[in-house]
């Protein structure tokens, strides 16, 4: 048990008189009662089996905030480094802070933020290895790093940024709650440590002594009704109509002159002048950017086929009745297999991949991943049976084994697309919330995978001297929904960017300035490959003059596909606490990795190693 | 409700191993706060925190103090004594005894060829209290020069000299309790969140409990100033007129506390006849104060029963910073606001022991705040340590900012520097590069081989530093507290005590004299010394033992005493020959280096939380120099606008001294024609300031000078502001 010292201050204990029945999003403080099977348990925290006398041991714990109070001192931040032994690049509590006005009448409001145990932890959700678990004691929501396997999609998910993806170790780590400390009453680490006397902490709804408030919002703090977080505020003192942002998000916080509530609103801080920015496509992300685009051509390509054949269109019957289907076959499969490959080495540890299954009931993550691996598996086996029965010869179970496995990976495939979008429909990333990353994932399914079909099998058509105009075609024609299907996404998403406001709104402004020059560039090539596959459609003869358009058309949508995806990852801006001048700053760590100031361990910025 | 996994594995929340507590004080600031370190089970310091019983810090700690253990482990400590002829060659290793001969040898010829002056000594405030004493022995009485000065000349010497203007002695007369009685505080350049996090939390305590109005006196909206209730945005350099101005009204409207004025001052007449000029309606056309302002601020201060005021450096390093002090000194006489609970003149010290220095290095004079100008002082001291009087000087020699100029122009060839680094805290560093570069012979005694003063150095000794070392530190509120040995010193280094002590043995008086590389030895020396009826500075009461179980105790402490005095002159008996205290006219003088059309910004300096002086310390650590990696400087974003200077892009800023490349932060707690710098970074904001000199205290002026500002090509300057970052 952690040691309570014979001359602990009175404000380190906690002290919770009375205890509410419900929390102010309708649901109960108590966690469980003392007939659940979680009641009763030690926490086993190092290994220490007992159990700890809190009285309130199960009732949902918070922060308490005073807004008003925190002076910036990092108190908070150093105590909880130095309890959880982190390196300078880790803090599983940061304070940032906004401010407005004009001199001398100036208002900076600090905001120290750690993980706030929500009632609906997004995280414990989204996590694919179930790494994360909301415990009946405290309410407190704690992850174990030796579980995770670093995908970082907790990251993702999480509006507060509590989830500490770590480089160097590969792994994700966050704030405990300190429960050690909770179990012999005491406080947490960065509440005692507080200098400012803006932090508290108890349980959840309850008002601190000496102070008015308990409410879920203040300027910067993004929107509650996303996880119910457990963290309140006091903030008595009026703030400026506008409050902006030190660090380098182009976002500012306007109030709503009515309600008195601060939305997030773009913050022109670039200005309007259009840049290519094509250094800044390249991230972390960039494996997931080839991993989903050759997964969807891949499948794109196996349905062609499939359905081509079951719909009996003679072209299409021919190529998989050719000599050339096993191998197209073996093709995809070793396409699939480099994908995965480096989705799975994209991992902080890549040898716990097998966990990627551990959170089907809830993560869209895992099922992505199992529909990926039915179908890739899947399509495996249909090429072995194919492969066997060519060998032997018509032997009916092969026949049979062969067509049952091209049914499973046909219906998986999509579904794992399905999946796959739904990885990215984050409530915290408005920039991807929207259906437009299905038509773009789909339509890149119809576009990349006809697309691959075709350029397998016309040449050797070609060789062969058989016919190519109907498969040629029908690849364009295909292309051409595919596009359009993304196109109209794209269309529809940015005006929904525009309309919502918010961090969307933020999203769309690096669109059309830092990447203006790309994206106007994206969405030419889209308009020219649309205008070329319909034109493409209806050609007859096989020219000289319309290989050179195919080629073209070939370079210009592998382009524009690897441009947008990339977008999409660079793009998204999350809903985040804001940060300060150095530290959360993402200009400044990219300023401090350019210029190779973050090569002192001592600036706590790490270059991504992945 | 979704708590996922059923079977779980144990939790596992990091756990150091401490096995032992180690009681120890704090090394940066002057707060004084009670740390304890936590010792692993192999003997390594592996943790800290707050003494919880300890009256100062009652169980806190800022992110300074959170990570101290981690100093021991931190880059660029001294190994082992480093010997050269010239600066231009390189180092050799070399062992203590051959160091402390060689450099005992260099002193005598410098002495034997200039004059004993021609080497001189400039401390520190790091240090502990028992080698400040030692120090000053072995300088005046065996080494036996009179320019031997400290670093606290850049930081407290105009509270001391404002001190001893007003009262006839140094010593801060109030205490942190004061918070909890006073009912006005006012805080002149005083940024106690950033500067002093634990003062500021008792004074935040203090406030929740029973609300007093706070009023800042601040050109920057500092954290402070934004919880103000009233924020007094001044004009640079200009508080003396107000303070004038203040005064004025309290006399003007008869608030003023004439039976104090009457029984324990002297001065009045004088002063109401320079104050007449500073009416309200003048004094805001110089401070910026607006009139009503002015009234209402001197009304609520005369009319509440306790008023206090604090300030740091934004009285301090002006060119009128004891003039500054004097002035604040002024308005709690003439309101009986001083040595009462909630009524004081405290000034809020910077370094961890600049108390300690003020009291027992005889760097201004003699041990126990003696004066080398009193015949008796010098015989009682002589005495005392065994040596002849007349070897002691008469008046007291040059301050640190004048040891510079000498060298600029010849007169000291040798100096030996000691926990403090002038290439970076020093206005001008172009010039002391300049001086650094003239001596016969310059030693280094720092805890840091990196530290960047060792570039002109012939010598240096590695010492150990902070609680590697045993013995005192006095703070704010005269509290002597313990710094114990939590560690062994690193490799080859050595406690200052030892080294003062072993070079004193190479010297013909020292060997006279007593040294011991004991602390408590010379504690019990300073003790003796420290007794007399009229000794305010009495810390005969105090032990080792005694100091520790009661968390520090604070003098006068007299043998005896069960606990020292919270307060001075609570009788109404001042220093003074004539025990009273002086209220002292401030006519006004302008000579800063204001903004013009060539140089159109106020150029300001300061500290952040995160950072100590020159970062030798705070800038090893991750944890906090993470928060500000490289410098910075505020600017006012509609300043930034004409000039066409975005946020987070590098600037060229220019003054009459020299250039400095920095990233700029835009911001409007700034006024327009203001920027700010943090003064912690090599090469920065220092290579801009003059740093002209209060003629009282030798302070510079760090926070009033003049600049403009440049646009830079950004890769060049991103270059340069890397390669200035040695750490």
């Amino acid at each position: 048990m952690f040691q309570v010292r014979n001359d602990e201050p009175q404000y380190a204990f906690l002290n919770d008189e009375t205890i509410k029945e419900t929390n102010c999003y309708g649901k109960h403080i108590q966690t469980v009662d003392v007939s659940s099977e979680l009641h009763g348990k030690s926490l086993n925290i190092n290994l220490d089996s007992e159990i700890g006398e809190n009285p309130n041991r199960y009732k949902q714990h918070g922060f308490h905030f005073t807004a008003d109070n925190c002076i910036g001192c990092h108190a908070c931040e150093a105590a909880c480094s130095e309890k959880n032994d982190n390196p300078a690049h880790i803090a599983f509590r940061s304070v940032g802070y906004v401010e407005g006005g004009t001199y001398p009448d100036f208002k900076r409001l600090n905001i120290s933020m750690a993980c706030n145990h929500c009632d609906d932890p997004v995280c414990l959700k989204g996590c694919p290895t179930r790494a994360y678990t909301k415990f009946a004691e405290y309410g407190a929501v704690l992850q174990d790093p030796d579980i995770c396997f670093g995908c970082g999609y907790c990251t993702w998910v999480c509006p507060y940024n509590a989830p500490q993806l770590d480089p160097v170790k590969g792994q994700v780590s966050k704030c405990n709650m300190c429960v050690d400390r909770l179990e012999v009453g005491l406080k947490p680490a960065c509440v005692s440590a507080c200098l400012g006397n803006a932090l508290n902490f108890g349980v959840i709804e309850n008002t601190p002594e000496n102070r008015e408030q308990a409410k879920v919002e203040i300027p910067g703090f993004p929107r509650t009704d996303i996880t119910n977080p457990n963290i309140r505020f006091q903030q008595t003192r009026d703030m400026p109509n506008e409050m902006t942002r030190t660090d380098s998000m182009s976002v500012k916080y306007h109030k709503d002159i009515k309600t008195g509530v601060f939305e997030p609103v773009v913050d022109k801080k670039k200005g309007l002048q259009r840049s290519w920015s094509f250094d800044k496509l390249r991230s972390r992300e960039d494996p997931l950017v080839i991993f989903t685009l050759v997964s969807q051509a891949v499948i794109g390509a196996f349905l062609f086929m499939f359905l081509g054949k079951l719909a009996g269109i003679e072209s299409v019957v021919q190529i998989v009745n050719s000599s050339a289907y096993l191998p197209m076959i073996f093709v995809l499969l070793g396409m699939e297999a480099v994908a995965l490959f480096l989705s799975t080495m994209h991992l902080g540890k890549p040898l716990r991949f097998y966990r990627a299954f551990n959170n089907l009931k809830y993560s869209p993550v895992s099922r992505e991943v199992a529909g990926i691996a039915v179908f890739f598996n899947s399509l495996g086996a249909h090429f072995l049976a194919v492969l066997v029965n060519s060998q032997i010869a018509g032997v009916e179970l092969l026949q049979q084994v062969a067509t049952f496995f091209a049914y499973v990976a046909a219906l998986s495939g999509p579904i794992a697309i399905y999946f796959m979008h739904k990885i990215y429909r984050i409530e915290a990333r408005p920039f991807w919330n929207h259906w437009q990353v299905l038509t773009a994932f789909y339509g890149n399914m119809l576009t990349l995978g006809s697309l691959i079909t075709g350029l397998f099998f016309v040449p050797i058509f070609m060789f062969n001297n058989l016919p190519v105009t109907d498969i040629l075609q029908l690849v364009a024609g295909l292309m051409f929904v595919g596009l359009v299907v993304e196109v109209i996404g794209h269309y529809f998403h940015a005006k929904h960017m525009n309309v919502k406001g918010r961090e969307g709104a933020v999203s769309y402004y690096e669109q059309v300035t830092t990447f203006g020059k790309t994206n106007l560039f994206r969405h030419g090539l889209l308009l020219i490959n649309i205008l070329v596959s319909m034109a493409l459609m209806f050609v007859e003869q096989v020219s000289v003059l319309s290989f050179i358009v195919w080629v073209a058309l070939t370079l210009s949508v592998l382009t524009a596909s690897l441009i947008s995806r990339a977008m999409f990852y660079v793009m998204v801006v999350p809903t985040t606490m804001p940060g300060a001048f150095f530290w959360k700053n993402k200009g400044f760590e990219e300023h401090a990795r350019e210029t190779g100031l973050a090569s002192v361990v001592e600036a706590g910025i790490i270059a991504d190693t992945h | 409700m979704l708590f996922g996994r059923k079977k779980k594995n144990p939790i596992i929340i990091a756990d150091k191993g401490v096995v032992e507590w180690k009681y120890t004080t704090c090394g940066y600031c002057s707060t004084g706060c009670s740390i304890e370190v936590g010792i692993n089970g192999v003997g390594e310091a592996v943790s800290s925190r707050g003494v919880g019983g300890a009256d100062v810090n009652r169980g806190k700690l800022c992110i300074k103090g959170i990570f101290e253990h981690e100093l021991f482990k931190t880059e660029g400590r001294g190994r082992t004594p480093l010997v050269r002829n010239s600066w231009l060659d390189e180092y050799q290793d070399t062992d203590w005894d051959s160091a402390l001969d060689s450099m005992a040898e260099n002193i005598k010829v410098i002495q034997a060829d200039h004059g004993r002056d021609a080497f001189a000594v400039v401390s520190t405030g790091q240090i502990l209290t028992e080698e400040f004493y030692a120090l000053g022995k072995l300088t005046r009485g065996a080494i036996g020069t009179n320019n031997y000065d400290g670093n606290t000349t850049l930081c407290m010497a105009s509270a001391v000299s404002g001190y001893k203007r007003s009262f006839g002695q140094d010593g801060p007369p109030g205490c942190y309790e004061d918070f909890e009685e006073t009912e006005c505080l006012l805080a002149f350049g005083s940024n106690l969140p950033e500067q002093h996090p634990i003062i500021y939390w008792r004074m935040k305590e203090a406030m929740e409990k029973r609300k007093f109005p706070l009023i800042v006196v601040d050109p920057r909206v500092t954290m402070l100033a934004q919880f103000a209730d009233m924020h007094l945005a001044i004009n640079p350099g200009t508080d003396v007129v107000l303070l004038n101005s203040l005064a004025f009204v309290i006399i003007d409207e008869k608030l003023a506390d004439m039976d104090y004025i009457e029984k324990h001052t002297n001065g009045m007449e004088e002063f109401q006849s320079i104050v007449e000029d500073y009416d309200p309606v003048s004094a805001s056309k110089i401070c910026g104060i607006d009139e009503d302002t002015i009234r209402n601020v001197a009304r609520l201060y005369a009319k509440a029963d306790k008023a206090m005021s604090i300030w740091t450096m934004g009285i301090n390093q002006s060119t009128h910073g004891s003039d500054g002090v004097v002035g604040i000194n002024n308005l709690n006489l003439i309101t009986g606001n001083i040595g009462k609970p909630g009524g004081t003149s405290l000034s809020i010290t910077g370094q961890s022991n600049a108390m300690g220095t003020r009291e027992w290095s005889s760097c201004s004079g003699l041990p126990g705040h003696r004066a080398l100008e009193n015949v008796d002082h010098r015989q009682e001291i002589a005495d005392y340590w065994g040596i002849d009087p007349e070897f002691l000087p008469k008046q007291r020699g040059l301050f640190q900012t004048d040891i510079f100029p000498a060298i600029e122009t010849g007169q000291i060839k040798g100096l030996w520097l000691i926990g403090t680094n002038p290439m970076t805290s020093m206005p001008n560093t172009s010039r002391i590069r300049k001086t650094l570069e003239k001596l016969d012979f310059l030693v280094v005694q720092d805890a840091y081989e990196d530290v960047e003063t060792t570039k002109y150095a012939h010598m240096f000794l590695p010492a150990a530093i902070w609680a590697e070392k045993d013995g005192c530190f006095t703070n704010t509120e005269r509290r002597v507290n313990r710094v114990t040995n939590v560690a062994k010193p690193f490799k080859n280094s050595k406690p200052d005590l030892w080294i003062f002590s072993n070079l004193s043995k190479r010297f013909e008086n020292g060997l006279k004299m007593k040294f011991s590389e004991n602390a408590e030895d010379m504690f019990e020396e300073m003790k003796e010394l420290s007794k007399g009826e009229h000794r305010n500075l009495d810390i005969s009461g105090m032990s080792y033992d005694k100091i520790e179980k009661n968390r520090g105790l604070q003098w006068p402490c007299r043998e005896g005493d069960e606990k020292g005095a919270q307060r001075l002159y609570s009788d109404g008996k001042f220093p003074h020959v004539d025990g009273k205290a002086k209220i002292i006219p401030l006519p006004f003088v302008d000579n800063n280096e204001r903004p013009d059309t060539e140089y159109p910004f106020w150029l300001n300096s300061g500290r952040v939380v995160e950072h100590f002086h020159t970062r030798t310390r705070t800038g090893k650590i991750g944890n906090q120099n993470k928060f500000s990696p490289t410098p910075y400087m505020e600017m006012n974003p509609d300043s930034a606008v004409e000039l066409g200077i975005e946020h987070q892009t590098y600037v060229r800023c220019v003054s009459r001294r020299g250039d400095a490349v920095v990233m700029v932060q835009l911001t409007q707690r700034i006024p327009r024609d203001m920027v700010f710098i943090p003064f912690h970074f090599h090469d920065c904001v220092n290579r801009l300031t003059l740093g002209l000199l209060d003629p009282h205290s030798r302070q510079p002026a760090f926070k009033q000078n003049a600049v403009r500002i440049e646009q830079v090509d950004q890769k060049e300057a991103a270059q340069r502001n890397v390669e200035a970052r040695g750490y």
